[in-house]
């Protein structure tokens, strides 16, 4: 209606300055809502990013041998077209292992769509004839490590030698051994000494569209204008994708919190700067009753007012995220992020309606209460004054600056919306602590990986040199401080279907050092320790025996220690070298842990490794979970952000109504001589007294709860609980100071303009 | 003087002594005490307008006393008195009068009394509003004079107020 | 327009606009009960100006609001336009003010975040008028009472006077049948009650009905009736007649100054 709509135009006119607070403040939470989404997606799918990088293909389809594919290209719709490949069955061969793979043949010149990303070693070159690559997921599950000679059999018997010369990453498949046969690439004459005979020789091809949405279109037409006999199947992006979001679910549970505590606040933020506003509107809002606004109608009105800021702020948000996102991620360490998507539409919807939603229910009560204001307020209604109390009246006795004592008392007079200021900064305040935690965490992780079980910053194999040779260019490193043997072998757990890793690492007498939470580490051979995950599995404590089977020869160990290991979900198990030819069991090809001196980078070592071998030694950076626990810093750092932001509303609103209460008591304190800089620390010292207590509540909430967070996090996440750090000392003290100087700053402008209104103003009617 | 007089007198007669003490009683000190010798002269012109008669009582231990009481016709002056308006330049005092009496007149009711009194000033403000109008602003000295008779009323108009709180 | 009163069958209201018949208020609170208003008859007729006086506490205000809705009564009726309105909810005596009455108080007419003319529109907005009906109806009111120049000044940069009159302009927006006046010069001094009474009656001399509550003899004059309300019942209730004279000497005058 005309009328509700001039008195909101008229009001946002009056108070520019506070709607755009509003206005910031959701688009801040909007914004980093939706980062932490675009974060979340990145660090729970890295299919998707790999998928940019590789520039993949939304459709692969295999059609029938000898098929044209050519027709294919021709369709609308596609923008690129990948291969087409000659693909064919085969068995790999490496000592006893024997794995179903499908060797695909393509060439030394890396393809523009569907490209492959290379992990170790190098793609196929006509200097190595013999050579294969591997996938990284099936490269891992039968650890063939670069350099291995295996066998590659075809279907009808023939046989062919060749040599792992690279493993790389693909979008188009999902891991193995889940969603497909291990893939091979090598060049054209591997495949067909593999199989000579055509017939058995499909083609596979990679098409790339302009609209990724429309494959289930583009794959119709496919399939009829190929004809349904030569398209033997058919698999989308989107099947590969579901297939491969890993879910991390720690990630996921703290990002979540972190955007819903910030939501949760600025709810708070939102309610009391509107109960705010409303309480300094009561005589205006009576006057509008009088006129004949129903009480719907000013509730509506309230709502309508913030709706619309919400919306604003919503969009905004939606806004800055859009072009924050590539210039912020661009500053995250490398190999944290390999490629930025934008978060699915869904997401965006969910974050924007969700935030409009909670803004509405965050005027909802003050909205009612507008609602309920009795038309026409006859008597100007004093606000309430407390009596001096017995302390307010020592202190005062006591010569304490007067202008701060009453400034103090003044403070906590009217009840209830000093109780919501407090609260609201103290809960700011407290997800301030637990942000600046986990910062000091990752602090701690990045400066100590050590200290989360990441002693070996690089690991080696010996490629394409032997062994002895490899050992030596090693151990002759100035850089390197350690080299432990290691090996991984798979074991069955007892009584469970599933298989855990196990780590033989160390020579007899010289364990690996790993992070030791509880117990100690093993020395002699039979020792073990585990990781917490596998202890809950088990049902073990430290001290017990264990048995379990390793590639089939069953063996005891004695658990001695607890250890934290971020790898392997949790479950690890690991002993002495020794440990397994003790008892008879076949240990895999030895890789070598490498412990860099402190100080060294991972990177420049390998370079240097690479070089002095002539980059035959297979060398490689051990994955860095504190690379992915730096995400949780940029966001951390947003989050402080928008919760700064949603901090200082609720000061400006308990600034306000704090001066219209005193506003009384201001005019007559100066009528009897009280100077106007007394007049403004009385002011400023109410509001930074509730700023103070909030943010010394706040804190301490927040440092109980930062450690504690983070360990069950860790705990449930199977590293092991003990890795929380609380911020330092340092770093309280600025956020607490920051908060009371905000608080000041906040109240010095309205205290200025009351301390100098003319006293009469404020005494009249 | 004549009225209080006929009024004190309506309730019951009365000898001179005793209206001087009852006068003195109602008034106290806010008004000046009256003169006896007033008084008897006062009685005696009523008596002989005809609007009271007296008649000698007979004392024992004291000389005789001359009492008075209302005749048919001063009680009419008394009600014709009390019905009317107060005017004129002692307009308050005359008002007064009536109001505090009033108990011993037993014919007026002190709320109707006052309306009354009200009724008059209100129309006279609106008399005088009028004046004001047709004078124009031309004539200071005459809108001068019309304002200060409005403030006075406006005073008596007050003043009735804080009678009717008190007495009524 | 929305909130047309539905006139009923029967003679009850005869040609009153507006009528109070035992009209009660009781205040509770801390045990004690305060009776302010007790059993007020009152009627105001289509075009009558009608004036409230007595001392303060009389319940003069209390019965004001409660006409206005403003204050929901303890029990007795009142009839608005021959209709019963006593009882409502407020939501429904909202939309009864829009266009039945006008409200002009002593203080705190006027929305202070909002500009003159916005002040003035938003009555006529909320009455059901257009964009622009609202915008003429405001230039001609502000003209009317003289304050064409302010109409985008704030409220609170005009004088007592100028906001009471902006109040009544308000008050009229919607062609009000009844306009109710709480002590509108209570806080004005000479010349500004002056104006804002010479254009309270301009406006009853152009037909609107009006309730004025006051101290002011003056207002009080130049109403039809006045009422005298004293410890919450009515103790008079009389027209207001000039005396007989056609005119007032300066001799009368001054005798009643002596």
């Amino acid at each position: 209606m005309r009328a509700p709509l001039r008195w909101i135009r008229a009001d946002l006119r009056a108070r520019k300055g506070q709607a755009l607070a509003v206005i910031l403040v959701i688009a801040g939470v909007v914004t980093a809502l939706l980062l932490s989404a675009t974060l979340l997606e990145g660090a729970t799918n890295p299919w998707r990013s790999l998928f940019a990088q590789t520039r993949g293909a939304q459709i692969w389809m295999r059609l029938a041998p000898r098929t044209d594919a050519r027709a294919v290209a021709r369709i609308s719709g596609v923008t690129a077209v990948a291969g087409p490949y000659a693909t064919t069955a085969a068995t790999l061969v490496q000592g006893p292992l024997r794995s179903q793979v499908e060797l695909r043949a393509m060439q030394p010149a890396m393809p523009a769509v569907g490209r492959l990303l290379i992990r170790r070693g190098s793609w196929l070159r006509r200097s190595a004839p013999g050579g294969v690559v591997l996938e990284a997921s099936f490269a891992q599950a039968v650890h063939a490590a670069l350099g291995a000679r295996v066998v590659l059999e075809g279907l009808d018997g023939s046989s062919v030698r060749v040599r792992v010369i690279g493993i790389a990453d693909t979008s188009d498949q999902g891991f193995y051994p889940d969603q497909t046969p291990g893939l091979v690439w090598a060049l054209r004459g591997v495949l067909h000494q593999v199989e000579p005979i055509g017939g058995h020789t499909d083609e596979v091809v990679g098409l790339r569209l302009a609209n990724p949405a429309a494959t289930g279109l583009a794959v119709q037409q496919l399939v009829t204008r190929q004809g349904s006999g030569e398209v033997l199947s058919v698999s989308t992006w989107t099947e590969v994708e579901q297939s491969m979001a890993r879910g991390d679910p720690l990630l996921g549970l703290l990002l979540a919190l972190f955007g819903l505590g910030a939501l949760g606040t600025a709810v708070l933020a939102i309610a009391s700067a509107t109960g705010g506003r409303v309480l300094v509107q009561l005589q205006d809002l009576a006057t509008l009753k009088t006129l004949g606004f129903t009480p719907a109608q000013v509730m509506a009105m309230v709502l309508a007012e913030h709706a619309a800021l919400g919306l604003a702020g919503c969009s905004a948000g939606l806004l800055a995220a859009r072009e924050l996102t590539i210039p912020l991620l661009r500053g995250l360490p490398a190999g944290v992020l390999p490629a930025v998507t934008p978060p699915p539409a869904g997401w965006l919807v969910l974050i924007a309606c969700g935030t409009e939603l909670a803004v509405v229910l965050a005027t909802a009560v003050p909205g009612w209460r507008a609602g309920r204001v009795q038309p026409m307020i006859a008597v100007k209604r004093l606000p309430p004054s407390g009596h001096l109390s017995r302390l307010a009246r020592a202190a005062l006795l006591s010569r304490f600056p007067p202008a701060v004592v009453l400034g103090a008392r003044a403070a906590f007079v009217r009840r209830l919306p000093a109780a919501l200021t407090v609260g609201g900064l103290a809960v700011s305040m407290a997800m301030i602590m637990i942000g600046l935690g986990f910062a000091a965490t990752v602090d701690d992780v990045q400066r100590h990986p050590a200290d989360i079980g990441l002693a070996a910053a690089l690991t080696a194999g010996p490629g394409e040199l032997n062994a002895a040779r490899a050992r030596k260019i090693i151990a002759a490193d100035p850089q390197v401080a350690a080299v432990y043997p290691s090996v991984k072998v798979n074991a069955l757990l007892p009584g469970e279907t599933t298989t855990i890793t196990t780590l033989g690492m160390g020579a007899p007498g010289r364990p690996y050092p790993f992070h030791v939470a509880q117990g100690r580490l093993y020395h002699a051979p039979g020792e073990a320790v585990a990781s917490e995950g596998l202890l809950e599995v088990l049902h073990l404590r430290i001290g017990e025996f264990v048995r379990m089977p390793i590639e089939g020869v069953p063996v005891i160990f004695h658990i001695v220690g607890r250890i934290i290991e971020p790898e392997y979900d949790g479950q690890v198990l690991a002993y002495s070298l020794d440990t397994l030819s003790q008892a008879g069991v076949a240990t895999p090809p030895v890789f070598y842990s490498l412990v860099l001196r402190p100080g060294v980078g991972a990177g420049p070592a390998r370079s240097r490794l690479l070089a002095v071998s002539g980059n035959r030694l297979d060398v490689a950076q051990a994955a860095d979970p504190a690379d992915q626990i730096g995400i949780v810093r940029v966001m951390i750092s947003c989050l402080i952000v928008v919760l700064s932001l949603i901090g200082l509303t609720s000061l400006f609103t308990a600034s306000a109504v704090g001066l219209r209460d005193q506003l009384r008591d201001v005019a007559v304190l100066r009528a009897m001589g009280l100077t106007p800089l007394q007049v403004m620390t009385s002011l400023v010292t109410s509001t930074s007294l509730l700023a103070l207590i909030a943010a010394a509540g706040g804190a301490v909430a927040g440092l109980a709860l930062s450690s504690r967070l983070i360990n069950l996090g860790a705990q449930a996440y199977g590293v092991g609980g003990g890795i929380g750090r609380a911020p330092s000392a340092e770093a309280i003290t600025v956020a607490v100071a920051a908060a009371v100087v905000a608080a000041a700053l906040a109240a010095i402008l309205p205290a200025r303009r009351a301390a100098l209104l003319p006293v009469a103003a404020m005494l009249g009617p | 003087m004549r009225l209080p007089l006929l009024a004190l007198l309506a309730k019951e007669p009365a000898h001179g002594y005793e209206l001087k003490t009852l006068l003195e009683q109602t008034f106290g000190q806010a008004y000046p005490s009256p003169n006896i010798g007033q008084i008897y002269v006062t009685l005696q012109r009523v008596e002989r307008d005809g609007l009271v008669r007296s008649q000698d009582v007979v004392q024992a231990t004291r000389p005789n006393k001359r009492v008075y009481e209302l005749t048919p016709a001063g009680r009419d002056a008394v009600a014709a008195w009390v019905e009317e308006p107060s005017e004129g330049p002692r307009i308050r005092d005359d008002f007064f009068m009536k109001l505090a009496l009033s108990p011993l007149t037993g014919a007026a009711d002190r709320m109707a009394l006052i309306n009354r009194q009200r009724r008059h000033y209100l129309g006279l403000m609106r008399g005088l509003s009028r004046l004001a109008g047709a004078a124009g602003r031309g004539n200071r000295i005459s809108a001068l004079l019309i304002e200060g008779a409005m403030l006075h009323l406006q005073a008596d108009l007050d003043w009735l107020e804080r009678c009717q709180e008190e007495l009524v | 327009m929305t909130g047309q009163a539905r006139p009923i069958a029967g003679g009850q209201a005869g040609t009153a606009l507006l009528r109070t018949i035992g009209l009660t208020k009781v205040f509770r609170g801390d045990g004690v009960s305060v009776r302010a208003v007790r059993g007020v008859d009152l009627s105001v007729s289509k075009g009558e100006f009608v004036a409230v006086m007595g001392p303060s506490g009389s319940g003069k205000s209390t019965l004001l609001h409660m006409i206005g809705g403003l204050e929901p009564a303890t029990s007795g009726e009142i009839w608005l336009d021959g209709q019963r309105v006593d009882g409502l909810s407020q939501a429904r005596w909202a939309v009864l003010r829009r266009h039945h009455i006008g409200f002009v108080f002593q203080v705190f007419n006027l929305v202070s975040n909002m500009t003159v003319a916005d002040n003035v529109e938003l009555s006529a907005l909320l009455g059901g008028a257009t964009r622009r009906q609202a915008r003429a109806r405001r230039e001609e009111l502000l003209g009317e009472l003289g304050l064409a120049g302010k109409a985008n000044a704030a409220p609170a940069r005009l004088s007592g006077g100028e906001q009471q009159r902006v109040a009544l302009a308000r008050a009229l927006a919607n062609h009000p049948g009844l306009l109710i006046a709480d002590e509108p010069t209570g806080n004005l001094d000479g010349s500004n009650t002056a104006d804002v009474l010479r254009l309270l009656g301009r406006v009853h001399e152009q037909g609107q009905s009006v309730l004025l509550v006051t101290h002011d003899a003056r207002a009080a004059s130049m109403a039809d009736r006045v009422l005298n309300l004293f410890d919450g019942m009515v103790a008079d209730d009389a027209p207001v007649r000039a005396p007989a004279r056609s005119s007032m000497a300066a001799s009368g005058v001054l005798r009643l100054r002596g």
